[in-house]
């Protein structure tokens, strides 16, 4: 028997939800473990880097990475998997733009390690211990990896063939797309293995959106009961579908919860804040000019709703990281 | 800092501010100027990109309410800058570098007047290197998506 295509699945930065979203292929993980030899998978396998370390290089088909960049650690590990794989997949919102965990990057290092350590209100930490990238236990050196200062997504440090969004990605695209690298039968390099049109495409709840969208009053979810079939921007509540890739089956709108974007903008599209904003702007509508301005006051936390799943690869989010080059995070 | 000059970045819309030659001499000293057939064009990506290569204040100059030669691309762009006037002090930039102005001025005389008036007015805020030093300095800064401290 001709040797099975060798694939890594690994996770960086997260929460292991794309994990979950690979175990949730169910009986098809079956066929997969049928198919292909996995050599690495933290999650659900016992595994040592070393063994990673000491294959060829590129003698992997594929490397599934999910997560984010956050310390020194996630850095090796996304590198060592570039040298040994032919393509590399980063799986989930945090890999492709950095995700959730990339809100953090609104502010650095210190301010975290500063009230997660010392300035919360549940913390009790009267000695001032925080996390060493070095301390001394019984004589014996022990080391942490380094803490960067802010979030990357994983093509923020190295090279990634395909990305496949969401939080977490659904399981039939995860199976998607491992089908498609065993068949050969892949979209050009950098491409989205997801569809390329916008969420309101598709949105069950199209029909019965109004021939003009407006907006009068900004309203949270949990303040008012939605009608199941009713557009949510005509209700007030901000949805982020008119600017997000479509393709996450639609999971969120179906149990009444608008869309939060974790599948990133739609193909073509830098910043996915910039265009949330915009699709708003134009459906914002008040008697008078003035009252705009207070309209707009009424949305709590504005840059986190745009930048939920994008922030380290927005437009402002690149120029605040060449501020912070990864070389000189580095000891 | 005596001598510091703040780049300026100015949008402004063709019916109702001119179709003008930048290179007119009664506007010299406009070094940045983008004239738009209509400010509604103005994309909140483009706003953001003059930021992000240097800009530390961007003017817009929309047409006053209910003017729009296009029924309502000032309105739209108004909206737009309410809301990126919201985000910006979480990338550590003061709101008060990006401001419109919803008036008519066709001859365009009153731009390079309008230009000075808002680098005067936000020389005190200093380059928009912000995204590091701000944060250094304990300036104004995106502590508003992340809890105060007791």
């Amino acid at each position: 028997m001709a040797q099975k295509p060798k694939v890594a699945i690994t996770w960086l930065g997260a929460c292991g939800g794309c994990d979950m979203a690979v175990v949730d292929l169910d009986a098809g993980l079956l066929d997969v473990a049928d198919k292909l030899d996995i050599v690495l998978w933290p999650v659900a396998l016992d595994y040592k880097y070393q063994d990673v370390q000491a294959l060829s290089d590129c003698s992997l088909a594929l490397a599934i990475i999910s997560g984010c960049v956050r310390n020194d650690e996630h850095l090796e590990i996304a590198r060592l998997l570039r040298q040994k794989a032919g393509l590399v997949l980063a799986l989930g919102a945090c890999a492709c733009f950095g995700g959730t965990p990339g809100l953090a990057n609104f502010v650095g290092r210190q301010e975290i390690l500063d009230f997660v350590y010392r300035d919360a209100p549940t913390v009790e930490n009267p000695e001032g211990t925080i996390p060493q990238e070095k301390s001394l236990v019984n004589g014996h050196e022990l080391t942490l990896p380094a803490f960067h200062e802010k979030v990357r997504a994983i093509k923020q440090v190295i090279d990634v063939d395909y990305f496949l969004p969401g939080c977490p990605p659904p399981p039939h695209l995860i199976s998607q797309a491992i089908n498609a690298v065993l068949a050969g039968d892949l979209p050009p390099k950098g491409s989205a293995l997801a569809p390329r049109r916008a969420l309101c495409d598709v949105c069950p709840r199209n029909r019965k959106k109004p021939a003009r969208l407006e907006i009068h009053q900004i309203r949270q979810i949990h303040t008012i009961e939605t009608d199941p079939d009713y557009c949510f921007l005509e209700e007030g509540i901000l949805c982020m579908g008119p600017a997000t890739r479509s393709g996450c089956g639609e999971t969120c709108i179906r149990n009444n919860m608008p869309c939060r974007g974790c599948f990133g903008p739609v193909a073509g599209v830098e910043d996915a804040g910039t265009k949330h904003l915009s699709a708003l702007a134009s459906i914002l509508r008040t008697e008078q000019y003035f009252d705009l301005a207070q309209l707009v006051e009424t949305i709590p936390d504005p840059a986190g709703l745009f930048y939920r799943f994008t922030q380290p690869v927005s437009i402002l989010g690149k120029a605040a990281l060449k501020m912070h080059p990864l070389d000189k995070e580095r000891p | 800092m005596k001598d510091y000059n703040p780049r300026i970045v100015c949008f402004s819309c063709k019916f109702g501010w001119g179709y003008l030659d930048p290179h007119k001499e009664s506007l010299k000293g406009v070094d940045h100027w983008v004239p738009v057939a209509c400010s509604g064009k103005i994309d909140a990506t483009h706003i953001l990109e003059a930021f992000a290569k240097g800009a530390d204040g961007i003017l817009i100059l929309v047409c006053p309410e209910g003017d729009c030669h296009l029924q309502d691309g000032n309105f739209k762009t108004e909206a737009k800058v309410f809301l990126l006037q919201r985000i910006l002090p979480a990338w550590g930039l003061d709101s008060r570098r990006l401001r419109v102005i919803a008036a008519m001025n066709p001859d365009g005389e009153k731009i390079p007047a309008l230009v000075r008036d808002m680098a005067s007015q936000i020389a005190p805020l200093g380059p928009a290197r912000l995204f590091a030093d701000s944060l250094a300095a304990g300036g104004e800064s995106g502590r508003d998506s992340f809890p105060a401290r007791a």
